[in-house]
């Protein structure tokens, strides 16, 4: 193929000349000796001049003006098929897990264009979680993009951890985790986590974290998608993605899109940002074939909901969970937010008219709770209406029902986690607003299961007091 | 985050309540002096009509010819006397003496008790806890008269003579400083001179004799209770509400500063955002 050389090195984005005819097409993949290391570079741009800029999917460190970089052809392409399954990958395919190199019969490129409309899918299946407050607010659907919004420290990764456990532990098909730009701890976490559970066999794990430049972080998630893909189109397989954590894609495209020559918009960020996010959302979709159920956690920068970057997140999913750090620093968890939360399909027409009509209630009751707190604060709860007082009593109650021990996170509360079915969840809340547990302490519907529990646990209290 | 303009329109509203709870406290803070002056004023009169009726207690009579008012009987059915205020926006007063009578109510059972009620506030209790109310007096004035309550203790009065109810009760709240106002409950009929505080021996002479000063002073001394209890009641609720008032200011003024740091502290955020937009944007473009 075609040698270039390189010309000038920009930090992560390098810039390499090609004889006159010969310039590689967008999107592919040079190769370049950085001392004994390859480097993939992925070509960006056509400057003229014969000069391409690329970015660099590793560490620049060492390259050197002169060097010969050779275009591979085709597009930076990954490892897909049965092959892949418990392992453990980077950007650029290659196994992390010391397991010796995969052998797979297919590459994938990992730009590809997403569905067309005609081949998308359009049936609404529920997806039951066993987290009460995501299956009766934001209730989730097989083959739709749920998104766990939440600033630093709330508990997004908590819940992604929770939803694997929860959903691939019982799920048939192939799970996909993309870590993007996170904690390189977490990708050892787990790794060993589901070992044990024995899901790792039908897992695949691209990682490209917080200790990789941002070239790794702006292309790891479409590394997974890629992988994802071939299950739904080639095996017709319905496939879990779990990204976390999609805001360091939009970040690590805004580390290198003043570097690749881009004015920066509003926030700093690149002024391609929409576009950018839509050539990722856009492929995770479910199709004819098969489908594609993806959770991905959002990093809120400064808990700012209107940052452009959260913003142009947002339209993409169908079913969004908001953290709320005033919720979390009450021991609220999952400090969900259900005023702030949504989802496409909470409708009578497809969770039904009870589901939804108590959804709905217990969202209106906290509403109407978060309206009297102004009063509350300035005048005191003993000049609320009766009718009030009782809305604030349910409020408090349903705010601490809607909290749930996890089963990943019992190793930190003590708590053993719980599962409860979405029957149970829907007795639950009904119950408290029909007023059936008004008379229970608030303490005893923290941190538990069903409302059985509540119940069991506030005689226990009655009886030892 | 909440935007600037969501904030300010918190702020507004914040001190537009705080206005008015101002306005009130003061309001309040005039009345409760006039209240509490008349209710310690009325406090002598009723300690010394405690006292005479004690001495009259005290004085040789024959057992037989007890008045009415003083007759003991088995108790099955009880009256109370609830004293409330018309209108909310004093704090915990109506919420304590709605309690404390709730909580009487409860552990007079099984003797049923029938409830006569002045106050807004105490009618709706009784009303939603589905209580026996008999009667209902609302909208009495701030300084009352003795016509004021004298409905009330004749209620209570025949309904006691005539044997409807064997005991009678008046739940008020005593005034014990402007800050302090506890939830009474006493009884009122039968009267037990014998209860009754005594002074030292004066020694009265009563004419024509000691039992007929009793019999016309026990009725008298029924109604001055009420009445007193009554301007009880008047300065506790103003002292309340001037109370709960202030401290409702004082929670709007907190609130207001947090609110104000809060707007500040976003405002100061997107002017710095903007400006880094533009320093960014000139930079990109000259570079």
């Amino acid at each position: 193929m075609a040698k270039g050389k390189v010309v000038q090195v920009i930090g992560t984005v390098v810039d390499v000349e090609f004889p006159p005819g010969q310039l590689p097409d967008l999107y592919n993949g040079l190769v370049v000796k950085n001392g004994d290391e390859n480097l993939v570079l992925e070509v960006e741009q056509h400057m003229g001049n014969n000069w391409v800029r690329c970015l660099a999917l590793g560490p620049t460190e060492g390259l050197s003006r002169g060097s010969t970089v050779e275009d591979s052809g085709t597009g930076v392409s990954v490892p897909v098929g049965e092959a892949t399954l418990g392992r453990m990958f980077n950007v650029t395919g290659d196994a992390l897990d010391n397991l010796g190199p995969v052998e797979s019969e297919d590459r994938w490129e990992i730009h590809r264009p997403p569905p067309s409309f005609e081949d998308q899918l359009s049936t609404v299946e529920l997806l039951e979680t066993g987290i009460k407050v995501f299956d009766l607010i934001t209730p989730f659907t097989k083959g739709g993009k749920i998104g766990a919004f939440g600033g630093a420290g709330v508990g997004k990764t908590v819940i992604i951890t929770e939803l694997i456990r929860n959903i691939a532990a019982v799920h048939k098909g192939v799970s996909v985790f993309a870590g993007v730009g996170e904690r390189s701890r977490e990708g050892n976490d787990l790794w060993h986590e589901m070992q044990e559970s024995g899901v790792l066999g039908s897992t695949v794990m691209v990682f490209g974290q917080m200790n990789e430049p941002p070239g790794v972080r702006a292309r790891i998630a479409l590394t997974g998608l890629t992988m994802a893909e071939y299950f739904r189109e080639e095996r017709g397989q319905d496939v879990l993605l779990f990204i976390d954590n999609i805001y360091r894609y939009i970040l690590a495209g805004m580390e290198v899109s003043a570097l690749l020559g881009r004015m920066p918009s509003a926030v700093g960020y690149q002024p391609t940002l929409a576009t950018e996010m839509g050539a990722l959302q856009e492929r995770i979709t479910s199709t004819k074939k098969g489908s594609i159920t993806s959770f991905q956690a959002i990093y809120v920068p400064a808990d700012d909901y209107t940052d452009p970057g959260i913003v142009t997140t947002f339209g993409h999913l169908d079913a969004v969970v908001a953290l709320e750090r005033s919720l979390a620093s009450q021991g609220l968890y999952p400090a969900v937010d259900p005023l702030a939360s949504f989802s496409r399909v909470l409708e009578p027409d497809i969770v039904g008219e009870e589901h939804y009509s108590i959804a709905r209630r217990v969202i209106e009751v906290l509403q109407r709770y978060r309206d009297l707190q102004d009063i509350i604060a300035i005048l005191g709860v003993e000049e609320l209406s009766e009718e009030d007082k009782v809305t604030v009593g349910r409020a408090r109650r349903i705010q601490r029902f809607l909290t749930q021990p996890f089963f990943v996170a019992e190793t930190f509360t003590g708590i053993p986690g719980k599962y409860v079915d979405l029957r149970e969840t829907i007795r639950g809340f009904s119950e408290i607003l029909e007023g059936k547990h008004d008379g229970l302490p608030e303490q005893a519907f923290y941190m538990k299961g069903s409302i059985d529990e509540v119940v069991q646990d506030a005689e226990k209290r009655a009886s030892t007091v | 985050m909440v935007s600037v303009r969501q904030l300010r329109r918190r702020i507004r509203s914040v001190e537009n309540t705080s206005k008015v709870t101002n306005a009130m406290q003061l309001i309040a803070a005039s009345k409760m002096r006039k209240a509490q002056v008349a209710a310690l004023a009325g406090r002598d009169y009723a300690v010394k009509i405690q006292e005479v009726m004690a001495d009259l207690e005290a004085q040789p009579r024959d057992s037989d010819q007890s008045h009415p008012l003083l007759e003991r009987r088995e108790v099955s059915k009880i009256e109370i006397l609830h004293l409330t205020p018309d209108r909310g926006l004093c704090g915990g007063l109506h919420g304590n003496l709605n309690r404390s009578v709730g909580q009487f109510i409860v552990q007079s059972r099984p003797t049923s008790v029938s409830v006569i009620v002045a106050g807004r506030k105490g009618r709706d209790f009784m009303v939603r806890t589905g209580q026996d109310v008999k009667a209902l007096f609302t909208g009495i004035d701030d300084q009352p008269t003795m016509a004021d309550v004298l409905p009330m203790s004749n209620i209570l009065l025949n309904d006691f003579v005539e044997g409807n109810v064997d005991e009678v009760y008046i739940a008020f709240p005593r005034f014990v400083s402007t800050v302090v106002q506890e939830p009474v409950i006493m009884r009122l009929l039968p009267v037990d001179p014998a209860e009754l505080p005594t002074a030292s021996k004066v020694g009265y002479i009563y004419e024509p004799d000691a039992r007929e000063v009793l019999n016309s002073l026990l009725p008298r001394f029924v109604e001055m209770e009420v009445y007193h209890a009554f301007l009880e009641l008047v300065a506790s609720e103003h002292s309340a509400r001037m109370v709960a008032m202030r401290n409702a200011t004082d929670a709007a003024k907190d609130l207001i500063d947090d609110l104000t740091l809060a707007m500040n502290k976003v405002r100061q955020e997107s002017i710095t955002g903007e400006l880094l937009d533009m320093i960014g944007g000139t930079l990109a473009l000259e570079g």
